[in-house]
């Protein structure tokens, strides 16, 4: 007797639609093996249309960017009485605007980078960009990084060493999102800290370690093979490894993250680490970090997708 | 109903290494769009077809099938019909360039003879050298054989000359496979290649050994200005692309090439494997076409019809686009180039274009790495006069959304003022 009926959601008009297509493929297959019966949907004018008439058991959500990311599904799939993976719509809400976020968890002790968000309306209404020679004293000097508070995969971001192309730097982020970013640079150690939910509280999985050959982990050099150098588990000392795993985990109550999550990080020349931002929708594609830290921690990319779906279905109403 | 149902490409992983490179067309992928009725496209180079005189060309049909019936429906030799090639030599004579049949092969369209010639020329790897932006399907017909493409940008005299000495210094003599050029009325950019700079192509190209690929498919679609000479005529070393499509009609999916003996001979054994050889049928259709008919009307009618679309868009543009955008001003052919401050995106634009019931051509198909994300190709080929105007109204309240924040920067002085000055 086949298992549940799971349709996996993927795909849409966000601009990381291609890597949620290859996400949502290889959880597809994953979840074929592992015998149940597997709807791949993308996200159309369609869509609800099909989950009504197919009737699936869950929702396993491989959607990435704006709509999958930021509780537009959730809610929806909640409206529809379908359980989903992952985390519901406030903790979606939080992680996908990072502004929000670090303020979150700034004023719970988190270390974070400062930082400054101005909306395109202040720009547009207010006359914002008359400020902008207060900018990076505010954040505590040159370099910074520019990006959208609302967008994943690093589009629209850029490590910006001097004034004159800051207002350029602004202008592209807010091609993607009403909101950008200016954020001190840390340099240092890039990491990836991903945590999935236990019976007895959030597991921290081994912590992978970034190192763009370029020198920026921008799109590029998330998703093709080759451009990025990935050290699992990271090379760290124990100490600075135990503040990792402790900030992990608390950023990932603190924002109410059910079953999964991952926390991006950088640890600074002293062994300083500050979070950057929560991702409740990680990718899981073959460059993906998630998979390869539950790698390093003797699971199986089937093994993850399997507890997803059955944290899911145990919410079945 | 419809359904959001997925199909995975389960041959994924099993294709050829070449076609992993291929380019999806925009252009292509946008004719979906652009026939929704309330939708105004300013994006296919369609030539006005309505404007062919549909018995002329029923006539020719039929007398080919009734008069020369066991020719049009039988296989032909793969370089064409020696009596349309005689055609061919008469409307190149016009032109300048004097040729005989033995020079020209008759091609599917002249877009074949981009594949042809891709296929003969191109190993992977190989240096090619094209303008920037370039002819969105030169690019998807070369992209195929995986070449290293060197773009040249364009200015109002059409390709720059110094660029292009500048690029062939770094190649070298032989360094590239060869310089890839649409001279007249370039697609997308709209200008032409001033007579000057043919010469120094010439001196260029003879200079460092590089064949020279001529694309010319509007030549004879000047609204304005005095006819230049193609290359062709002055160099016979020159590769020539002509087509039927615009001085007759595209459905018949006639070109031709002409190109010096000995690759004429390669591409006809490249082309014997693609296609054995062209359509009989539509060949004898266009020899009686052009025998019995007063197509040289029908050209200064749709010219005409050309020109006062050209104008319907030149002066939407002045009265509706902003400050901040430049465009080109051709004088002829079908499209017009337009430049936008380099943080907008007109790739994401196009579906907000959509929804305010416009489509246009976005500019990064025009380049092979990603360049022209601030650029867009307008056509007014197809389109009313009435509907060209509405259509850059609809386009420029898009732009008008988009620009609120540019100039919030400007206007603090924190971003250069670039809307003076030319293009």
């Amino acid at each position: 007797m086949s298992k549940e009926k799971i349709a996996v959601l993927m795909g849409g008009r966000s601009l990381e639609r291609d890597v949620s297509l290859k996400s949502g493929e290889r959880v597809c297959a994953a979840l074929e093996s592992l015998g149940y019966r597997v709807l791949p949907l993308d996200v159309t004018a369609e869509l609800v249309e099909t989950l009504r008439a197919e009737r699936p058991d869950a929702c396993y959500i491989a959607l990435h960017g704006k709509y999958g990311e930021d509780g537009t599904i959730q809610e929806l799939l909640e409206f529809l009485g379908i359980p989903y993976t992952g985390p519901g719509v406030t903790a979606s809400a939080l992680a996908w605007d990072k502004s929000l976020t670090k303020r979150f968890i700034a004023e719970e002790g988190i270390l974070t980078p400062a930082w400054i968000t101005l909306t395109a309306d202040a720009f547009k209404e207010m006359g914002a960009a008359t400020a902008l020679d207060l900018m990076p004293e505010a954040v505590g000097g040159f370099p910074v990084c520019v990006k959208p508070t609302k967008q994943g995969s690093a589009l629209g971001l850029a490590r910006i060493d001097g004034p004159d192309q800051l207002a350029q730097a602004l202008l592209d982020a807010l091609s993607y999102s009403d909101a950008a970013m200016v954020e001190k640079w840390i340099d240092g150690c890039e990491l990836a800290v991903s945590v999935l939910d236990a019976d007895d509280g959030p597991q921290v999985l081994p912590a992978v370690e970034i190192e763009a050959k370029s020198g920026l982990f921008d799109f590029s050099a998330m998703y093709t093979r080759g451009e990025t150098d990935y050290y699992v588990p990271a090379r760290l000392g124990p100490e600075v490894a135990a503040i990792v795993e402790q900030y992990a985990a608390r950023v990932h109550e603190l924002l109410d993250c059910r079953d999964v999550s991952r926390v991006d990080m950088v640890v600074d020349a002293d062994g300083t680490p500050y979070v950057l931002e929560c991702n409740t929708s990680p990718g899981m594609t073959e460059t993906s970090l998630l998979p390869m830290a539950a790698q390093a921690a003797g699971m199986s990319f089937q093994d993850v997708v399997e507890r997803l779906i059955r944290d899911a279905l145990s919410r079945r109403g | 109903m419809g359904t959001a149902r997925l199909v995975f490409d389960k041959w994924e992983g099993r294709y050829a290494a070449r076609i992993r490179d291929v380019r999806s067309s925009a252009v292509r992928d946008l004719f979906g769009a652009a026939s929704r009725p309330d939708m105004i496209s300013l994006s296919g180079g369609m030539p006005e077809v309505r404007e062919v005189p549909a018995h002329a060309v029923a006539d020719a049909a039929h007398g080919a099938i009734v008069h020369a019936g066991t020719q049009a429906l039988q296989y032909g030799s793969s370089e064409g019909r020696v009596e349309l090639r005689e055609t061919i030599v008469e409307l190149m004579a016009e032109n300048g360039v004097r040729v005989s049949t033995d020079d020209i092969i008759v091609t599917a369209g002249a877009q074949q003879g981009l594949d042809l010639l891709a296929k003969t020329f191109i190993d992977p790897g190989d240096v090619v050298i094209c303008e920037g932006p370039t002819y969105l399907g030169a690019l998807q017909a070369f992209s195929a054989y995986q070449p290293d493409i060197r773009c040249i940008p364009l200015d109002d005299h059409g390709m720059r000359m110094d660029l292009l000495e500048a690029e062939l210094k770094r190649v070298g003599v032989r360094g590239a496979k060869f310089i890839y050029t649409i001279p007249n009325f370039h697609n997308p950019g709209g200008v032409t290649l001033s007579a000057e700079r043919r010469r120094r192509l010439l001196e260029l190209a003879r200079e460092y050994d590089t064949p020279v690929i001529e694309d010319d498919p509007y030549g004879r679609l000047r609204f304005e200005g005095g006819h230049i000479k193609p290359l062709r005529a002055l160099d016979d070393e020159i590769i020539y692309l002509g087509t039927f499509s615009k001085i007759f009609a595209p459905g018949l999916r006639l070109g031709w090439m002409i190109a010096p003996r000995p690759i004429l001979a390669k591409v006809l054994l490249v082309k014997q494997a693609a296609d054995l050889c062209g359509s009989a049928f539509a060949q004898v259709t266009a020899e009686r076409y052009f025998a019995g008919t007063r197509w040289r009307k029908v050209l200064q009618g749709l010219a005409r019809t050309y020109a006062v679309r050209r104008d319907a868009m030149l002066a939407a543009l002045d009265e509706h686009f902003p400050p901040e955008a430049h465009w080109t001003r051709p004088e002829g052919g079908f499209f017009v180039w337009v430049e936008l401050p380099e943080f907008l995106d007109t790739k994401t634009m196009l579906a907000e274009a959509v929804e305010h019931g416009v489509t246009y051509v976005p500019g990064d198909g025009f380049y092979p790495d990603g360049r022209g994300r601030n650029c867009m190709r307008l056509a007014f080929c197809y389109a009313e006069p009435e509907a060209i105007t509405e259509g850059i109204r609809r386009l420029a309240e898009v732009l008008e959304d988009r620009l609120e924040l540019y100039r919030a920067f400007i206007a603090a002085g924190a971003l250069p003022d670039r809307s003076e000055g030319a293009a």
